[in-house]
Order: structure tokens, then sequence, then C-alpha cells
């Protein structure tokens, strides 16, 4: 029998560079005891568990998963590691919710954690990710490929690197208000384009941070919401789109998917925002949490899920349209990933940060009146999205 | 919701495929299991891997490995603990309502990648990769625990080894091992106390692909014909610790067969006409009938397990597409008679740490 899914406790540490004070398999268990904490629920509550584990050449543990097992209280239960890439902690929630969903299981602990600075420069696994005879020697990254994905945006627009700055100056004062952000602060756009060069015209600020820390949500069926939480945030919406890996066949004229339109994010929220009865996101939503690791994903996000036309994100955001305070829609109260960006657990974070909102629990984040906020998760230079609604009320989709 | 198979296709396994690239071979597997099932990928709308970045040998290895193994414009997600987790990830997505045909895929060239190697960077590093635990030491411990739980000794091991070569010479979807005596596994090099090589099943490189239906993708297509029905599914995860209790007590392979036959509506494994079980060695064997309650040899493993072919990652899908086949009468060679519920075993991780349980029966009013 399909069963409403609804998130019953959330935790997420402070993210920093290093947490030299603990072991992987510690930072999932700080994770998943707060998790369980907020919840008010003891361990045997827990009838199954998702892991959330990006790539582990960044600390250097294939299995640190299992390794964790013991310390995520989780020896004997169902438990199954999740990965896709960037989108990871998206789509742990999504599995999660099938399994409870599906009827499988009553309650799943969603938890992982990240410290990617293990490994001395992460750019040098993230340049593994490209085809090896025909895209790697370009040579394409993670940065030159966004590097050329902002250029063909702005030119196409007809914005500026100082339209781009503006959302870096938005985020990192958002993130002043978020406890757990790892880079915040009350910069200008000045500060933005002082910052050097890293990918044409991508400067340092306009890039995220390599952070660590972990994270964890449970979430339940009715029947342990009604046990466990006065205030649940529904999942009433939860979609994934993928295409192809070739980023060169996402620049023809006859691609399915171009690059720069992002048309995978489109499909994902029509899909997710079908199922949750979003039919005007603008109006229905109040709060998004974008898996934005650069100052260009934001307004293309923006625009792809409907909260504006092609073209105009970066004008409103001129216009303020997008501030937490007097916007039309809080875009990434919590700073987004351009302040905060532990990637094996990014996604999961987006939907802590806007599940955490609808249950009127962000603290000094919080935004007034959120009834409805969604979350994505990205993977694969923009190969991967997935997207998460949010409800106070439950859908019946 | 009632899940089904709608088709399958399994690689021709190879000690060393040459011919084809990763995603060759996730292609053309995938390919294949699509025609098999009367589809085409336009009409798929999600897709479950089963993938291993160590095994692939890169990073987010799903970005190059999923569109071709269908996962162009629609729902993708993937699992890294095995094949046969995928499997219940894709179970669960159906279960859901949230997606109508899918596809399940896993690989592995285990011929391209230092094995060993890769199990032993999935050791911790404070205390278990010190003393150099890996895949086949990992595998030693747990045959002693099961060994001296279970009163299992090396004349049981290598009889179950010659039996599993012996069934797995008849499948045409293996690789015709020749069948050795019993004096050749026991007079073969001691590489764990107490695992000889002759008690350990050859890695073979390999991949394979369900189709899964929803109940309501049957209903509206005529022509889909199912070739089984998912009955019942269970995963479990033991402790990290190799210590003496986790080993002897194999919970998560009790848990997961526990799970699966319960969702099933079985009671216990006297109403299972074939149980295709992942025994690395005749060891495993002989632990996972005890601790599973199967009396009846019979109904081990017909394919020949692991000793027909043995992709490391995804030879629990392997058996489970075996089990499909046995429901569906389309074993060939190997098929056992009368075959109306079958179950598949995938396990994973050190020591089997990890337990896969699917039941398979047939599509009943459907067909």
């Amino acid at each position: 029998m399909i069963q409403t899914v609804a998130v019953l406790g959330t935790f997420e540490t402070d993210f920093k560079t290093h947490h030299p004070e603990h072991t992987f398999a510690e930072q999932a268990q700080i994770a998943a005891a707060g998790a369980l904490h907020d919840a008010g629920m003891s361990p045997d509550d827990i009838d199954a568990i998702v892991f959330s584990l990006a790539p582990t050449h960044f600390m250097g543990v294939a299995d640190a998963d299992r390794w964790s097992i013991d310390y995520i209280f989780g020896a004997g239960k169902p438990m199954m590691r999740v990965h896709t890439g960037g989108a990871t902690g998206g789509s742990a929630v999504q599995a999660a919710y099938n399994l409870v969903r599906s009827g499988l299981h009553r309650s799943v602990l969603i938890v992982g954690a990240e410290r990617i600075s293990e490994t001395p420069d992460a750019q040098h696994v993230l340049n593994l990710i490209f085809d090896v005879f025909y895209e790697r020697d370009m040579p394409l990254s993670t940065n030159t490929t966004v590097g050329l994905l902002a250029t063909r945006y702005l030119h196409r627009y007809g914005f500026t690197q100082e339209d781009m700055a503006r959302v870096v100056v938005r985020a990192r004062g958002n993130a002043m208000r978020n406890p757990h952000a790892h880079l915040k602060g009350h910069i200008t756009i000045d500060d933005v384009m002082a910052s050097r060069v890293i990918s044409y015209p991508l400067k340092l600020f306009d890039i995220c941070p390599r952070s660590s820390g972990s994270a964890a949500m449970i979430i339940g069926n009715m029947e342990m919401a009604k046990r466990f939480r006065t205030r649940p945030a529904f999942i009433n919406g939860v979609a994934s789109q993928s295409t192809t890996y070739w980023i060169g066949d996402r620049l023809t004229p006859t691609s399915d998917a171009d690059f720069v339109d992002f048309d995978i994010a489109a499909a994902a929220a029509r899909e997710c925002f079908r199922q949750a009865g979003i039919t005007d996101p603008l109006k229905q939503i109040q709060a998004t949490e974008f898996y934005d690791p650069y100052s260009v994903m934001t307004p293309i996000q923006l625009e792809r899920l409907g909260f504006c036309g092609p073209g105009l994100a970066y004008r409103l955001e001129r216009e303020g349209y997008w501030n937490t305070s007097g916007g039309a829609v809080a875009v990434n109260p919590s700073g987004g990933t351009l302040c905060t960006n532990p990637i094996a657990i990014t996604g999961l974070v987006r939907a802590i940060d806007a599940a955490n909102q609808v249950m009127g629990t962000a603290g000094s984040m919080q935004v007034p009146g959120v009834t409805n906020a969604v979350s994505t998760a990205v993977g694969g230079l923009m190969q991967f999205i997935n997207c998460t609604v949010f409800g106070a009320d439950a859908a019946t989709h | 919701m009632n899940v089904y198979v709608l088709g399958l296709a399994l690689h021709p396994p190879s000690p060393d495929e040459r011919r084809f690239r990763l995603e060759e071979l996730a292609y053309h597997t995938a390919r294949a299991a699509l025609d098999s099932a009367g589809v085409t990928r336009r009409q798929l709308d999600s897709l479950t891997l089963g993938a291993c970045d160590e095994l692939d040998g890169r990073p987010i290895s799903s970005m190059l490995m999923s569109a071709p193994a269908g996962g162009y414009n629609v729902d993708e997600i993937k699992v890294t603990d095995s094949g046969a987790t995928a499997m219940c990830l894709a179970y669960a997505r159906f279960a859901a309502g949230d997606t109508d045909l899918g596809l399940v895929v896993s690989w592995c060239k285990s011929s391209k990648a230092d094995v060993e190697a890769v199990m032993t960077s999935r050791a911790e590093p404070f205390f278990t990769r010190p003393i150099g635990i890996g895949g086949m030491v990992s595998d030693a411990l747990f045959a002693q625990a099961v060994g001296g739980e279970f009163d299992i000794g090396p004349a049981e091991a290598t009889r179950r080894v010659v039996a599993a070569y012996a069934r797995a010479a008849g499948n045409p979807r293996g690789m015709a091992h020749s069948v050795p005596t019993a004096e050749d596994v026991d007079r073969s090099s001691m590489d764990a106390t107490p695992l000889r090589a002759g008690h350990r099943a050859p890695l073979t490189d390999g991949a394979v692909a369900l189709v899964l239906a929803s109940e309501r993708f049957v209903e509206r297509n005529a022509g889909a014909r199912p070739l089984a029905r998912v009955a019942g599914i269970g995963w479990a995860t033991d402790s990290y610790r190799l210590g003496a209790q986790r080993l002897r007590s194999m919970q998560s392979a009790r848990t997961a067969w526990r799970d699966a036959l319960r969702r099933a509506g079985v009671e216990d494994a006297t109403v299972l006409d074939v149980i295709e079980l992942e025994s690395p060695t005749g060891y495993h064997e002989a632990a996972y009938v005890r601790a599973l309650g199967i009396q009846r040899e019979d109904v081990i493993s017909p394919s020949g397990g692991a000793f027909a072919q043995n992709p490391l990652f995804c030879t629990g899908l392997v058996n489970a597409a075996e089990a499909v086949l046995q429901v569906a009468g389309q074993a060939g060679p190997v098929q056992r008679p009368l075959v109306r519920r079958a179950a598949a075993h995938g396990c994973h991780g050190f020591a089997q740490q990890g337990n896969v349980v699917m039941v398979f029966d047939t599509p009943g009013a459907l067909q």
C-alpha cells in the first residue's frame, strides 16, 4: 500500500575544511545520533538506512559506509549506499522515500559524511570523471566546464560578471544566519570581482568551498509521523533526470538537452511539481535550497524550475526578487552550496535545510510562512539532477 | 503493487572480456534485455544501476555508464553495494508507484581491476588495513568461523565445489569450466586457511540487465508477457567487525532470507523449487544451506552459481536472472521441472557483510 512520507528529524554539523578531531565513522555517528535526538527516536525505531556517499576517492576508504554501520546503529539492518556524484544526497533522500512510500519500511535513516580534504587536491580526483579519450585532455575540469557554461549563459542573455557576483553577495549574507555554513560574510560585488580568476569568467568567490562535515535526516510513514513529530514536513514530490555524459553532445543545435538551458532540470521539476500539486512555483513555494556550487547555477535553476522566464533571474536578482527578506521567494536562505559544499551530502543538506523551513525549525534562517520548499541536487557536470518538494500538508498524488 | 520481470539479458561471461569496453558491455546487455522484453529505450522511465567506482576504475562511473545502460532522459539512480542491492531499490521504486518500466543493470570487469587492491582499499585505515585483510583473508575467516559453527570440514567444501562445477558445466550461460576432481581441489594451493585455491570460484567478467514493469504497465500493454513476478525481497548488512560472533551468526543472511520469504508469503525453503545461492567457496554454500534451513540439495543453484560465472560485483544479480529463467521455464539445459517459485541470493562486502534475497514466482493470473 502506498504510504505518505514525512520528515521526522534532521541534523547537520558545522561545516569546515577539516574535522581532524573525528574519524569518518565518528562523523557519521554524530549525524545519526543528532537526527535521532531531533526526532525523539531511539535506534530501534529505525527500520533501514540509506547511506549518502559520493566518490570515496576523496577520503580513501572504499567501504566507508560499511565501516560506519556499527557507529550509526545499523548493524543487522537493511542498508544501501547511494552514489550519483554531486546529486548523491538528493538521490539518497529519493531512495529512502521509495523505501517508505512502497511500504517496505516504516522509517529510514538517511546519513552521510564528507571529508574531502583528506585528498591534497580534490580537483585531481574530479579531473578523472571526464572521458579519457575525447574530453579529459582539452582540458575539461569542473571549473573549466562551468566557466564555458557561464560564458555562454552571460553572452546569450546579455549579463555581466557583476551579475554573477551579486548572487555570491546575497548567498554569503544569507549564510551569516546559518550557524553551520562554511563560508559567510558581508561582502561586496567589488570583493567578488577582486578575487582571483580561476577559470574565466569564474573567480574564486564564484565557486563553492570544499567542505567537510556530516548530516542526517529521518523519514517515516504516517504512523511514525504521528508518534514522533508534531509538525512534520511531508515529501510531496520527488523526481530525477539524467542526460548524456558528453558535454559536446549538449552543445549541438540538435541536442535533446542543451547544456546551458539545463533542460533536464525543467523535466525533473515538471514531474516533481506534478506530484506535489505545484502549478505556479513562484506563488506556491516560499523557499528554495538549490544545489548551486557556482554563481551561474542559481539563475539557471530559478529559470528552469519555473520561478521566472529564461534570462530573467539575474535581472530580478538586481531588484531583490530572491532576497530572504522582502523577495518573492527566499532563494537559499542557508547560503546554499556556494557557501557549503560537502559533496557526498550536499544534496542531503539542501533537503534538510528545505525541510526545516517547512517544519519551522530553521532557527535564525527561518523564513516566515513557508508551506512549500524545494531542494535540488546536481551531479556529474549537470548530467544528473533531482528535485524534492517538501510541504506542510501531505499531497495526494 | 505487483512488480514483474519483463525481460533480461546476461552478457556471455569471459575470464577477460577484450571485445568490448565497459560501456559497450553495459550497452549490449541493456539492449538485449530491452529486446527480450519487447520494449524500447524510449518507453523506459527509470534506471537503477548497481556499480562500483573502484572496480570500474573511475570516480562517479555512472557518468560514463548510465546512458549506455539506458539512462538517457530517464530517472536514474545508482547503488554501490552490489547488483542485487540495485534490484532491492528498483523493486522499492516500482512498489512505490513511481515508475512503470525500468531497467536494473549491473556489470563487472574483474579482469581490469586489481580486486585484492580494491578489497584492501575497503578496509578502514586504523586496524583492518594494517594487518592486510582483503577479500581472500576475510572469506577464509568466514570459512573458519562457519566451519566451527556448523561442523563444516574440507571434505564437504570440496564435495560442494565439485558438484557446483558439474552443474555449471551444463549451463550455456556459464564459463563451461572443466569439472575438477576432489583430488584436484584438495591438492590445490592453500591460499588462506582453510581455503584452497580450488575451493574458490574463479572471477569472471560479465554484465546483467533485467527489465522490470509495474502491474499498471502490464495491464495497459496487452503484448507484455512477464517472465516472473518479484514476490518478495529482503536485504541486510552486518557489523563491519570481523569478530567470531558476527561471522558465525550469519545474521544479515538470516534477516534478508526471513524478510524476503515473509514478503513473498512463503514460510520456509521447502516450497522453493530453486534457490540460486551466491557461494564464492564451498564453505559458503555449506554455511548458507544450514543458516537458511535449506533441506533439499536438489534445489541449490542449478546454474552452478559462481562456479558458472562470477563477475564479482553482479554475481547476485546474475543469480536473480537465473532464478527468473527457471520460473519462466527458459533455463535451457539446467532447467528444473515445474518451477513455480525460485529464490536468488547475493552477498557483498568483507566476509559477506551484506546479503540480499529475492523471491520470484510465476506471474499467475496474468499469464
